[in-house]
C-alpha cells in the first residue's frame, strides 16, 4: 500500500532542467491511457518530440537571435544555430520603438522575426529589443516611472513612460496609480522597460477584484474564445514553443512559487499592500479547465486564420486578472486565454506590436 | 381591499430595503476594498465610490427600520410625522433610484444594478429600472396610511395574504436576481473546473481494481509523475515487466464517486504499449 505520504510535492517548472523530458511525456502517456494514440495530431506531435521536450518544438515562421550585422538587403544573425544569414524581403518591415528601415537597426539588437514563407529563408518582419511588462502597478513615481508587479512567478519590473509616450498611454490607462493594472509595450532598456504603445485598454476595477466569471453548466464550452497576449521570455528559452496558461492545477503546479526577487532595489514594504497575488483572485472572467504544464491545446488566430498545437509551458495567472477584449479584428470574447512566447505569438501569425490577437482554444480532443 | 393593499406595502418595503442591506454588507465583507465597481457607483469618481455606496448602504437601512419603527406606535386614526417622513423619504429613495439605473443603462450598459450586491450583476434591463418604479408607487400609497393593525377577520387576512403573495410575485419576476439565485443553490461546478487534492485521487486510485492488478509490478513507492488535464489525473509509476523497464499509467475520472480508472503501462524505452490502454468512449477532459 502506498501512503500519502510517498507522495512528494509536485512542482511543475519547465525551467526546471531535470523537468522538459517528463513534461513532454506526458501526452504520449494521456495518448496510451485514454486510447488516444490514433486519433488525435496531439498526441501525433508529442511522439515526434518524445524526447526533444515540450519546449523544444519546431518553429517554422519564427527566428531569435542577436544581430550581427544588418544591410539593406541582408540581416546576419546569431542563433542557437550559430552565424546565419537572411535576406530581406523588399517589403521587409523593422520595428524599434517603432517602424523603421532595416538597415537602422543595430548590431547587438536582440531581435525576433518572422519569415514570410514556413521555413522560407526570406524575411518579412523584424522586432528589435521589445519588451512587455504586464501586471499590476504597486508604486508610482513622478515624472511616470512605474513599479510593476508581473506575478510570483516573473516578479518586479521598472516601466519609464517618456513625455512623448504618456499622452498615447493614459488614453487606453489612464489611471497609472498603484492598485491598478498596466500593460504595455516599448524598448527594452537596462533594467527597465521605456514604455511606448499600451497594449490593451486598463479594466476599470482594481487588480485584486476581476468580475467574476459566469457560471457553467455541464462541461465547460470547448473550444474556448478570448485573447491571446504574450509575454517576455524570462528564464524560458528564447524560442520556446509554448504559453502561460491561465489556469494550472494548483494542486501539482508551482502556482505558489515564492515571489521572485525583485529587480530593483529599495524597500518594499511600502508597496506590499499593492501586490496582488493572482491565485487568491478567483477564475478571472474565463472559466478554463484546469490543466498542467506539459498539456497540449490547439490555439488558432483568429485574426491571421493560423492554428497550432502549442504546449503549455508555464503559469500564465496574471492573465486571469485581465478581464479585457482584443479588438485586433472585430471584439472578441471578454478574458485573455493564453499567455503566449513571443515565438508562439508571431508563429501564430501575431504582430508583437500590436500584442494582442482574437483567439479560440481547443482543450480536449 | 384599497385599505388591504396599502396595508401590505410597509413590511414588504421594509423587507426589501433591509434585504438590500443585507446583500451590501455581505459583499462588503468578501471584498472589503473593492472600488472599481460595475454597478451604479461606478458612474463616480473613484474616491466617491465607497462614500456613495456607504450613504446608500446608510439610506437603506435608514428607511427600513423607520418604516417598521414607525408602522406601529406613532398616530391614531392619521400617522404621525415621523411615519411620513420614513415613507416620504422611502418614496424618494426609489424615485432617484429609477433614476439612476435609467442613468446607468445608457452611460454604462454592461453594469448591473448592484441593487442585492453580487446578485445583482445582471445588465440593467427594463425590469430593473421598472422593480425601483413600483417600490416607489407601493411607498406612495402608504402615505397617509394609520398605524398598522391586525386583520380583524379571516377574510381579511386572507386578502392580505393574497395580495402580498401577488406583490411578491410581480417583484420576483422584475427581479434577475431571483435566476441567479436558483442557479447557485443547483449549481454543481464542472469537474474541470473543481479543485480535487491529490491524496483523494490517490484514495480513489487505490481502491481501483486496476490498482489491484498492477500494483504488484510497481518497483518505487513514490509516483514518477502526477498531473491533471480537466477531469482526469494521471498518475505514473515506475515498474518492471518481464524484466522490462515500464511506466505504469493510471487515469482517474475526478467524479466523487466510483470514479472511472484506467491503466496502461508502456516500454520506458520505446514507448511500446504493453497493456491495455483504454478505449475513447470516456476521453473527455
Amino acid at each position: 500500500m502506498r501512503h500519502l505520504a510517498d507522495i512528494p510535492r509536485w512542482c511543475d517548472d519547465v525551467t526546471d532542467s531535470a523537468s522538459p523530458a517528463r513534461f513532454a511525456r506526458r501526452s504520449l502517456l494521456k495518448a496510451a491511457v485514454l486510447g488516444l494514440r490514433d486519433e488525435s495530431d496531439f498526441s501525433v506531435i508529442a511522439a515526434g518530440n518524445g524526447d526533444a521536450g515540450a519546449a523544444e518544438r519546431p518553429l517554422i515562421y519564427t527566428v531569435t537571435g542577436r544581430i550581427l550585422d544588418v544591410s539593406p538587403h541582408i540581416v546576419v544573425l546569431l542563433t542557437e544555430h550559430g552565424e546565419q544569414r537572411f535576406p530581406l524581403a523588399a517589403s521587409a518591415e523593422a520595428w524599434r520603438g517603432g517602424p523603421v528601415p532595416p538597415a537602422a537597426l543595430r548590431q547587438g539588437d536582440h531581435v525576433v522575426i518572422r519569415r514570410r514563407l514556413p521555413g522560407a529563408p526570406v524575411i518579412d518582419r523584424i522586432w528589435a529589443e521589445i519588451g512587455r511588462v504586464t501586471g499590476t502597478i504597486i508604486e508610482r513615481d513622478e515624472p511616470p516611472g512605474l513599479l510593476v508587479d508581473e506575478g510570483p512567478a516573473k516578479g518586479r519590473r521598472i516601466v519609464l513612460i517618456g513625455p512623448q509616450a504618456t499622452g498615447r498611454i493614459q488614453v487606453r490607462f489612464p489611471r497609472l496609480e498603484p492598485g491598478y493594472l498596466i500593460d504595455v509595450i516599448g524598448l527594452k532598456q537596462d533594467g527597465y522597460l521605456q514604455a511606448l504603445i499600451p497594449a490593451t485598454s486598463q479594466p476599470p476595477y482594481r487588480a485584486g477584484h476581476p468580475p467574476v466569471a459566469p457560471m457553467v453548466s455541464g462541461h465547460v464550452p470547448d473550444p474556448a474564445s478570448g485573447t491571446a497576449v504574450w509575454h517576455e521570455p524570462g528564464e524560458e528559452p528564447e524560442n520556446l514553443l509554448g504559453l502561460a496558461y491561465p489556469a494550472l492545477d494548483p494542486e501539482t503546479s508551482c502556482e505558489r512559487a515564492a515571489a521572485a526577487t525583485s529587480a530593483c532595489s529599495g524597500d518594499l514594504h511600502a508597496v506590499e499592500e499593492y501586490a496582488v497575488d493572482p491565485h487568491a483572485t478567483g477564475s478571472g472572467c474565463v472559466r478554463l479547465p484546469y490543466l498542467s504544464v506539459g498539456s497540449l491545446v490547439r490555439l488558432r488566430n483568429d485574426c491571421a486564420e493560423r492554428a497550432r498545437v502549442v504546449p503549455v509551458t508555464s503559469c500564465g495567472a496574471t492573465a486571469r486578472l485581465f478581464c479585457d477584449r482584443c479588438v485586433t479584428c472585430g471584439t472578441s470574447r471578454k478574458g485573455r486565454i493564453a499567455d503566449l512566447t513571443m515565438a508562439a505569438f508571431v508563429e501564430l501569425g501575431g504582430a508583437l506590436e500590436v500584442g494582442c490577437f482574437n483567439a479560440t482554444m481547443m482543450i480536449g480532443s | 381591499m384599497l385599505t388591504a393593499i396599502r396595508e401590505v406595502q410597509i413590511p414588504l418595503l421594509a423587507a426589501m430595503l433591509l434585504g438590500a442591506c443585507a446583500a451590501k454588507i455581505w459583499r462588503a465583507l468578501r471584498a472589503p476594498a473593492d472600488t472599481g465597481r460595475t454597478d451604479p457607483a461606478g458612474l463616480f469618481p473613484a474616491h466617491l465610490q465607497r462614500p456613495i455606496m456607504i450613504l446608500v448602504f446608510a439610506a437603506e437601512l435608514g428607511l427600513g427600520l423607520g418604516l417598521i419603527g414607525t408602522a406601529l406606535k406613532f398616530g391614531g386614526t392619521r400617522p404621525a410625522l415621523p411615519a411620513t417622513i420614513a415613507r416620504t423619504g422611502t418614496a424618494l429613495f426609489f424615485l432617484i433610484a429609477v433614476a439612476v439605473l435609467n442613468e446607468t443603462r445608457q452611460r454604462r450598459p454592461a453594469s448591473g444594478c448592484g441593487c442585492f450586491g453580487e446578485l445583482s450583476g445582471t445588465p440593467i434591463g427594463l425590469r430593473t429600472i421598472a422593480r425601483p418604479g413600483l417600490l416607489c408607487a407601493s411607498a406612495v400609497a402608504t402615505l397617509g396610511l394609520p398605524p398598522l393593525r391586525m386583520p380583524s377577520s379571516s377574510a381579511e387576512a386572507e386578502l392580505w395574504l393574497a395580495v402580498l403573495a401577488f406583490e411578491l410575485a410581480l417583484l420576483a419576476f422584475l427581479s434577475p436576481e431571483l435566476g441567479e439565485i436558483m442557479v447557485r443553490l443547483g449549481y454543481s461546478e464542472p469537474c474541470e473546473l473543481r479543485r480535487v487534492p491529490v491524496g483523494r485521487t490517490m484514495t480513489a486510485l487505490q481502491a481501483s481494481s486496476p490498482w489491484r492488478k498492477y500494483a504488484g509490478q510497481i518497483s518505487a513507492a513514490p509516483p514518477s509523475d502526477v498531473w491533471r488535464e480537466g477531469c482526469w489525473r494521471f498518475v505514473v509509476y515506475p515498474g518492471r515487466e518481464r524484466g522490462r523497464q515500464v511506466d505504469i499509467i493510471f487515469a482517474v475520472y475526478l467524479q466523487s464517486r466510483r470514479p472511472v480508472v484506467r491503466a496502461a503501462v508502456l516500454d520506458a524505452d520505446t514507448d511500446e504499449v504493453l497493456g491495455p490502454a483504454g478505449t475513447r468512449e470516456s476521453a473527455v477532459i
